[in-house]
């Protein structure tokens, strides 16, 4: 083995590759867009709160309680949208998806309240979006339940002095990291690490599918290189991209967009960053030896890239998995890439607490890398 | 009989946004004319088809076909169903999962054949093509040849008037060529259809009524085949002499069109008073002549003598000399490639068969053969990428069954594709081959500049590759193989897609680069043409090697074993085909509009044709003696062992 010549060969090849991503205008864009445009979509764009829902109401009671009811669903929640006492029509409003909640009062409501017996209301919820459904139910369940226990409250202190006397519990909550709870802390760091994910396994086997494509690996296969000279620098020079990629996304988007602090090591941060990049590249080697085209790596990494998010824990946490999911889940090296991110970005933690993570994702990592790497020399074999 | 031409083109242009495919062509194609449009890659005969065809629009000018102007969608629609056209690319318009006969009817039910009829057809068709045996074989199970001849047979389906074929008989090889030619010549005379069909072979020539010869998108000359040779009056004197150099050089200067064909030196000698080997002897006087030829030209030499006087033509250069520096040394007197019995299975499939030869330094050595002769699995055993099965073998002084990374760092390789990376730079090629070879920092500024020169990039070094024209990127590549100065070139079809003029150059670089540099040059080719430029051929068939010699010793071998080439130019030379076929000549072939027969006694079978096709009332005009060319050479080798193989069977 001589050094100067491995030396060479690696520099000239990585070199080449950057200037072939610098020119390819197409991935160029792709990048570009991945680590800004599309973080910024989607961090401003979906957001899992609940937020003027429109609300019908048919009033067969007309009283100050069924009024106090009716605006105790407030903005920016639940939105007030006007009265509907045909039925029917109210149904077709649920159906074109003009009104997401319709509340139905009984004309004995306030009747009912000043007598002391119970009474009920009824509440139509479009939950064709989930999320959103179950979250304006529950609001609804919890105004309505609010607005009981408030009228309960009244009429035991309206009849007796015991209005102090009721047990009760209050809880003081201190949200801690993200302090506004908000989704636009979690959404787009998570955007960011699914295409620093995407792109880890995408560019490089882009970049050794074109050498198949245009013809250029057979002379590359008749020349002194080793596979692994051949494929290292196609992984290192993509590992850089992308690092400049992250610092786009960090410093151009994260930060001043979406005002998100960063909180940790920053030098850790794009260490463990590098790492995940090198090893996630294993997946893109790994393609590149089955498929023939671009087109063929776009459909691979979707195909490949749902199941790893799926199992990163992003979108549902190990814990709430079956027990062998959360399990396999310890195999993904995102799961443990987000847990470092995370802890770096919004908690400001170091490798004292985040060994675990950094264990996890070097020894997957490896894996990932090693399977890559063998299926790339064997093709050539 | 309509006498208006069944096509007939006036000013056409076409443009791909920037790219000028066809500037100002005009074009008549007589009613049941084999006519051929000829011409290399991106001389605008694709283009030209399609929009005869009807289904691709064009920016000026007017295309009329059966007399009716193309000049709508609509108007293309009325003479679709009149009309058949078989795209570029192998099966290209057939179904890889349908069979045979699954394929036809699919065509048939499209142009909405009666019932009746297609069977009819089918079986006639299928009869001639000799594709009846693998009716129910999935299209994507067949040769190359049956792929076209299927194509072909789709295209016919219909019966139209006027059939359209793009470059058929690319990547096909000779055997299936020449069936190809035949089964086309065949339904011309019986069914008296026209037929417009591309090729970039300039030797298919002679299979044409008529020709065009295309450059960038012009018509340089068109009309009989017999007019187009006598464009350029002159003759073509073949020497053997030596030292060849200093002859190439002598004649350079004399004579515009001057090759090196292996031993020989091939010189264009236009009409003049005094006979041509003479002129030429005068030009060579003091150097030691051994052997003059004189035949009539071809019709790549009057298309590069038009594109010389056109002003397209290119000078010829002389090699500029490598810079001082690291050079690999090899025993001069050991061949740099020695092949013992090569041997490689896929499985149970043998791709390679005990193939043996070897090349001297110096020497430029031909490996023909069709697509899946065994040629590509040779080579990348050769260099190391994969493992002989059986057999032993050297390759730049190393043993190749387990010094692979050796031999890599002493070869040179250019492939097909001209493997150069479109998006880089000159330099930036040059530089990154130069650090994958491990050229000394030091030496690749002089490399660089020697690559420049030797390619005649100058002044286009910092030009991205892709925007460089085919010609210029060949020689590119050929410099980037060379950075290393190995004495060991290997060419994997070096000039596919390059026009006749920027053949003819690089064959000259090739040429200087062995006699001057002694570099050893392994090179494969499907066109047999190019087998004339090698000093010595291994021609491959079915994973075995059958003939090993030089071009002229090959062709006296074949000569002696089958005889010469005879031919016969009379009234209707398919039924005179058909006359000879009968009389007990079964190799007589339909040339364009000339009968070609092997006869092992020239002056006896002379008379036995003339009299056999007088007998017959067909009026002989002439009979004359050509010489073999390589596809002859090939074709008799192969059906020779096809029958032997049949026999034994």
């Amino acid at each position: 083995m001589n050094f100067r010549e491995v030396f060479q060969h690696m520099r000239v090849m990585t070199f080449k590759e950057l200037i072939q991503f610098r020119r390819d205008i197409f991935l160029l864009i792709v990048v570009v867009y991945a680590f800004s445009a599309d973080i910024y979509v989607a961090g401003s764009g979906i957001e899992m709160e609940l937020k003027q829902a429109a609300l019908t109401v048919a009033d067969y009671d007309q009283s100050p309680a069924s009024r106090d009811l009716i605006y105790s669903f407030r903005q920016p929640q639940f939105k007030y949208q006007g009265m509907e006492m045909n039925a029917d029509h109210a149904m077709d409003l649920l159906d074109a998806g003009k009104t997401m909640l319709y509340l139905e009062i009984p004309a004995d409501f306030n009747e009912a309240l000043l007598s002391g017996k119970p009474t009920q209301v009824q509440l139509f919820v479009d939950t064709s979006n989930s999320v959103l459904g179950s979250l304006a139910t529950s609001y609804a369940a919890q105004i309505v339940a609010g607005f009981g226990i408030q009228k309960a409250m009244e009429r035991l202190s309206v009849g007796g002095a015991m209005g102090g006397g009721l047990p009760m519990v209050n809880s003081a909550h201190r949200v801690w990291f993200n302090p506004n709870g908000s989704d636009r802390w979690f959404v787009p760091i998570n955007e960011m690490i699914t295409m620093i994910t995407m792109l880890s396994i995408m560019l490089p086997a882009a970049a050794m599918v074109r050498e198949k494509e245009r013809g250029t690996v057979e002379q590359l296969l008749v020349s002194p290189l080793t596979p692994l000279e051949i494929m290292l620098p196609k992984v290192l020079a993509m590992t850089f991209v992308i690092l400049i990629g992250v610092t786009l996304a960090v410093f151009g988007v994260l930060g001043p967009v979406f005002e998100i602090p960063f909180r940790g090591n920053m030098l850790l941060f794009y260490v463990l960053t590098a790492i995940y990049v090198f090893s996630t590249a294993g997946f893109g080697l790994a393609i590149s030896t089955v498929v023939n085209n671009l087109a063929q790596v776009g459909l691979m990494v979707i195909m490949l890239l749902s199941p790893m998010l799926l199992l990163s824990g992003a979108f549902v946490p190990p814990e709430a998995m079956p027990t062998a999911l959360g399990y396999l889940i310890l195999l993904s090296p995102m799961h443990h890439y987000i847990e470092i991110v995370m802890g770096i970005f919004l908690k400001g933690i170091g490798l004292d607490v985040l060994w675990p993570s950094v264990m996890g994702l070097l020894l997957v990592g490896t894996g990932v890398f090693a399977f890559g790497t063998w299926r790339f020399r064997r093709q050539f074999g | 009989m309509d006498s208006a031409p069944v096509v007939r083109i006036r000013g056409l242009v076409k443009n791909y946004k920037d790219v000028h495919a066809v500037r100002g062509l005009d074009l008549d194609v007589p009613r049941g004319s084999l006519f051929g449009l000829i011409g290399s890659d991106g001389a605008g005969k694709s283009s030209t088809m399609k929009t005869v065809a009807g289904v691709m629009g064009y920016d000026h000018g007017t295309v009329e076909v059966f007399g009716q102007a193309i000049d709508s969608e609509a108007a293309a629609e009325r003479i679709k169903l009149r009309l058949g056209f078989m795209p570029q690319g192998l099966g290209q318009n057939l179904y890889p999962d349908l069979s045979i006969e699954e394929n036809i009817d699919f065509f048939a039910r499209l142009r909405l054949v009666k019932a009746d009829d297609l069977v009819e057809r089918k079986e006639k068709l299928l009869r001639m093509t000799r594709l009846d045996k693998f009716r129910d074989r999935a299209m994507k199970n067949l040769s190359g040849g049956m792929k076209q001849k299927l194509g072909l047979v789709c295209t016919l389906i219909h019966e139209p008037e006027l059939i359209i074929l793009d470059e058929p008989t690319t990547g096909v090889d000779p055997v299936s060529r020449r069936d190809f030619w035949a089964i086309l010549a065949e339904l011309l005379a019986e069914k008296g259809i026209s037929a417009l069909v591309s090729t970039a072979y300039m030797d298919e020539a002679s299979r044409f009524h008529h020709a065009a010869l295309m450059h960038h998108g012009r018509i340089l000359a068109h009309g009989e085949i017999e007019e187009l040779i006598h464009l350029q009056p002159g003759t073509v004197v073949s020497v053997a002499v030596q030292p060849q150099l200093e002859a190439l050089n002598r004649l350079r200067s004399r004579f515009e069109q001057v090759v090196a064909l292996g031993n020989f030196l091939r010189v264009f000698v236009p009409a003049q008073d005094a006979s041509a080997d003479e002129v030429v002897k005068d030009v060579l006087s003091g150097l030691e002549v051994s052997e003059v030829q004189t035949d009539t030209p071809e019709l790549e030499d009057i298309y590069v003598g038009l594109l010389e006087s056109s002003g397209d033509g290119q000078a010829v250069r002389d090699l500029p000399s490598p810079p001082e520096g690291t050079v690999i040394h090899l025993d001069p007197d050991r061949p740099v490639i020695e092949a013992k019995n090569l041997v490689r299975d896929f499985g149970a499939f043998r791709a390679v068969d005990h193939v043996s030869f070897d090349v001297r330094p110096g020497e430029i050595f031909g490996l023909l053969g069709a697509n899946g002769a065994g040629k590509t699995t040779v080579i990348k055993m050769l260099t190391g990428i994969l493992r002989p099965s059986d057999g032993a073998g050297s390759v730049a002084g190393a043993d190749m069954r387990h010094s692979g990374s050796t031999i890599k760092k002493r070869i040179g390789y250019m492939s097909q594709a001209f493997s150069l990376y479109q998006d880089l730079t000159v330099v930036e090629n040059i530089r990154l081959y130069a650090g994958i070879y491990a050229v000394p920092p030091k030496e690749v500024e002089p490399r660089l500049r020697w690559i420049v020169d030797l390619a005649g990039l100058e002044g286009m070094e910092g030009a991205l590759t892709g925007s460089l024209p085919m010609g210029l990127r060949q020689r590119l590549a050929l410099g980037c193989a060379l950075v290393h100065r190995p004495p060991i070139l290997f060419l994997d079809e070096p000039t596919s897609g390059v026009d006749p003029m920027g053949r003819r150059e690089f064959w000259d670089v090739l040429f200087r680069l062995s006699r001057q540099e002694e570099v050893g040059l392994l090179v494969t080719t499907h066109y047999m043409v190019e087998a004339e430029y090698c000093d010595r051929i291994a021609l491959m068939h079915a994973g075995k090697v059958v003939a090993y010699d030089s071009p002229a010793g090959l062709k006296s071998d074949v000569e002696g074993r089958f005889g010469q080439l005879l031919e016969v130019r009379c009234e209707t030379p398919y039924k005179a085909q058909n006359v000879l076929r009968s009389g007990g000549f079964d190799d007589a072939t339909l040339h364009g509009r000339r009968v070609q027969v092997l006869a092992p006694d020239a002056e006896k079978v002379k008379t036995q044709v003339k009299s056999l096709l007088e007998r017959a009332g067909i009026p002989v005009h002439d009979i004359r003696r050509l010489p073999l060319t390589m596809e002859n050479v090939f074709v008799q080798n192969v059906l020779d062992l096809e029958h032997k193989a049949g026999m034994a069977a």
